[in-house]
């Protein structure tokens, strides 16, 4: 005999659990369709991680590039709203099963709902490494330093160490700056720089020493971090002895990586995968993020580690297929839905970086061209390594020098150039080319626009023997125009003397303030970064 | 048949090692040298660990250390990592007091 | 206004002040509460754990085994490693706890405010 249905149990058509960039997504599509939806969200603000990201996103335009991360996250929350999506915070779901029933904290009481389809959307968690030491009160991971001083406006500590060169670790280490904090080194046990060239770049150029084959041996300190030794490691990732280096710092971040939170899909008896190229334990899902319980789908990065911008395209889908599954738009409906998402998806997941080329040894571009080496072992291209990309041309006059020298899925500075001298093309993760036949209208759009802050406007022989280099600054306090100061190479190295010529501000640079510098001109292909005198 | 579950393989005696006093479930204060010996005693699974150590049945549930424990335990018995089953999922995911866990909301009138 | 800031600065240098993207840091209403029987100062609705780690406090709890320190760890109420006693009730996970005006937050040790001596 079955039992008598709870009468507490409530019924949703959609239950999202994750309030992030993919579960709103999800739950704005599906309530577009007119899907009755809730979500719950454990924490206390919705938008997942999205309110910590202070920088600008790649991608084209239909992924919101160049726009920062907080200000998607807004723009995902005011479309929700407009949607109708109710989302309840503060609600843990502590529990899911296989009828599609969970069971959520809030409060002091736990409820049980049902949900005729689900999707999880619950993202990630942190990866950690051990080291002698790392529970010291210091020891932090990178996603901590991020919402300390992202969202509650405090230091994560004066003096930092940055573990980990994938992109959370190179975002975090700039972030850091941008709060006020030192960065004292990066270091990465591997051989070669996780995260994008660009993102690398921009820490490098600012004086921050990178270590790769180098890990922690020790956290010093008593009651909490004073300091830290790393060595460097072999190709078993053991110490070599001798190689150790100390570093006073207050606080240790690390950045090692994220791994799918899946355990409610496990819990739900969905079947799983451990796939290390998604991050870890990840459902086996179908083309429509559907996993082996009909009408329970994962969209995110609970089934696979990729970005944010993903995420949204992935929960924006799911929340159709849902919409589908329950019989709220035809196969037709949701297939027409889908098509404009999946392209976008599909660009987003080209280049060197995308999940399928995860491990590849990657040697060349996809134009044939020799990837810096210096780049990916020590954070910067080479003054003897920049002439061979297509960015990067010579000419009379401000003409923009892009260096980007990685195939990534981006282009806005295409977009940003009115003159046309900047040339992606239809493949998105081609390298920019300049054209020097065109005139450059020294706008500064470009350097404004380009996400990994690769892009300098350059006057290379003024005529009276200096040189302008223009560069993306995001720090504070911006220099006075008039300051003296050092020009500093890729490398972080001081190369010679500079005088801020121009400071531009602009609400179209979006907190990018542009920052042009007079130097010698012998040094405008060397000088990238502008350091005042103390 | 698979390797992991054959109880009669010989994966010799626990020698301890440099690191073995090293945390690594953080709530319940299990250490590595736990984890290997225990591996050594026959705990070949991943659930086997968790009811013998109680490492990941702390407050945070395993959310920082499972990954961690995984790796230990798959390097003790020379497998890969992917090929251990994780340990099982159950409700509750999160820390709840008892008396929340106990107070179902019986009537919901909105 | 003008004399917050000063004290801000002197006492909470840990304090993001401006922000070259996020601008000046909006905060809530400042209150008093206690760490430790001390009284100190913070931020109505931010987490305890970020006024306490303005006041340049690193250790929240010492753990029931070893008795090692512990501070911030996640900050996302994920790894409890930031639990302090708050209003006599232990296990706190600071880091999303908001602070309100007259809270007693105190150091934990093993489960108790009590220092381990007293035990």
């Amino acid at each position: 005999m079955p039992l008598p249905e709870r009468n507490d149990m409530k019924r949703y058509d959609l239950i999202v659990v994750g309030a992030g960039p993919s579960g709103l997504s999800a739950a704005i599509e599906a309530s577009k369709r007119g899907v009755k939806t809730i979500v719950f969200d454990e924490n206390a603000r919705p938008g997942g991680q999205l309110f910590k990201q202070i920088h600008k996103f790649f991608g084209s335009k239909e992924h919101k590039a160049k726009i920062r991360g907080f200000v998607i996250g807004q723009q995902l929350l005011d479309e929700a709203g407009k949607a109708g999506v109710e989302v309840v915070l503060n609600a843990t779901v502590i529990g899911l099963y296989q009828d599609k029933e969970i069971v959520v904290k809030t409060g002091d009481t736990v409820h049980h709902y049902k949900g005729d389809s689900i999707i999880i959307a619950t993202g990630a968690s942190e990866n950690m490494v051990t080291f002698d030491g790392w529970t010291l009160p210091g020891v932090i991971g990178a996603g901590a330093a991020q919402t300390l001083m992202n969202l509650h406006g405090i230091k994560p500590g004066k003096r930092v160490l940055m573990l980990g060169s994938g992109n959370v670790g190179l975002v975090v280490s700039f972030q850091l700056m941008q709060a006020g904090c030192e960065v004292a080194a990066l270091v990465d046990a591997a051989p070669e720089i996780g995260g994008y060239g660009v993102h690398a770049a921009k820490v490098a150029r600012t004086g921050v020493p990178f270590y790769l084959s180098h890990t922690i041996v020790k956290a010093e300190g008593t009651d909490h971090v004073t300091g830290v030794t790393i060595a460097a490691v072999d190709d078993h990732f053991r110490f070599i002895p001798g190689t150790e280096k100390h570093f006073d710092v207050d606080t240790i971040c690390v950045a090692v990586g994220l791994s799918p939170m899946s355990q409610l899909l496990k819990m739900a008896g969905c079947r799983m995968s451990d796939d290390p190229k998604r991050g870890g334990q990840v459902p086996i899902i179908d083309g429509h993020g559907e996993t082996s319980i009909p009408g329970l789908f994962a969209a995110g990065d609970v089934s696979g580690i990729e970005e944010a911008s993903s995420a949204m395209i992935e929960g924006r889908q799911a929340g159709i297929y849902a919409a589908e599954f329950l019989g709220f738009i035809s196969k037709t409906e949701m297939d027409n839905g889908e098509e404009k998402l999946d392209a976008a998806l599909d660009g987003l997941r080209q280049g060197m970086f995308a999940p399928k080329n995860r491990g590849k040894n990657i040697e060349k571009t996809e134009e044939g061209i020799d990837i810096s080496r210096n780049l990916l072992c020590r954070g910067f291209i080479g003054d003897d390594e920049i002439e061979r990309f297509p960015g990067v041309t010579h000419k009379a006059g401000v003409h923009p020098v892009i260096e980007c020298t990685q195939n990534i899925p981006c282009n806005p500075c295409q977009d940003a150039c009115a003159m046309h001298c900047i040339m992606v093309g239809k493949v998105i993760t081609a390298l920019p080319a300049v054209d020097p036949s065109l005139k450059c209208a020294d706008c500064g759009m470009c350097v404004a626009s380009c996400s990994g802050q690769a892009i300098f406007l350059v006057n290379e022989d003024c005529g009276d023997g200096t040189a302008t280099v223009t560069l993306p600054y995001e720090f504070l306090p911006v220099p006075d125009e008039g300051t003296r100061g050092r020009a500093l190479g890729r490398n972080g190295q001081e190369v010679c003397d500079a005088e801020v010529v121009k400071i531009r501000t602009s609400p179209a640079y979006d907190h990018t303030t542009l920052l042009t510098m007079s130097v010698p001109k012998e040094f405008a292909m060397k000088a990238r970064f502008f350091k005042a005198n103390a | 048949m698979n390797t992991l579950s054959d109880r009669s393989r010989d994966i010799g005696e626990f020698v301890s090692q440099p690191g073995d006093e090293m945390i690594i479930c953080r709530c319940e204060e299990i250490t590595k040298g736990e984890i290997r010996r225990a591996v050594h005693e026959g705990m070949f699974t991943m659930t086997e660990i968790r009811r013998y150590l109680r490492a990941g049945m702390g407050l945070c549930q395993g959310q920082t250390c499972s990954k961690l424990v995984k790796g230990i335990v798959a390097r003790e018995l020379k497998v890969s990592p992917a090929d251990l089953e994780p340990a099982t999922s159950r409700v509750p995911m999160r820390p709840i007091e008892m008396k929340v866990f106990a107070n179902e909301n019986e009537d919901e009138d909105e | 206004m003008e004399q917050e800031l000063i004290w801000d600065l002197e006492q909470e240098k840990q304090r993001i002040m401006v922000h070259p993207i996020l601008g000046r840091i909006e905060k809530g209403r400042r209150v008093k509460f206690t760490y430790d029987g001390r009284e100190v100062e913070g931020y109505e609705g931010e987490p305890i754990a970020a006024a306490l780690k303005a006041q340049g406090v690193m250790i929240h709890r010492y753990t029931a085994k070893k008795h090692s320190p512990r501070g911030i760890f996640c900050a996302i109420g994920r790894c409890t490693d930031c639990v302090m006693v708050v209003d006599g009730e232990p296990n706190i996970r600071t880091c999303i706890t908001p602070l309100r005006e007259g809270m007693t937050v105190q150091t934990q040790y093993g489960v108790s405010a009590e220092p381990f001596e007293n035990q």
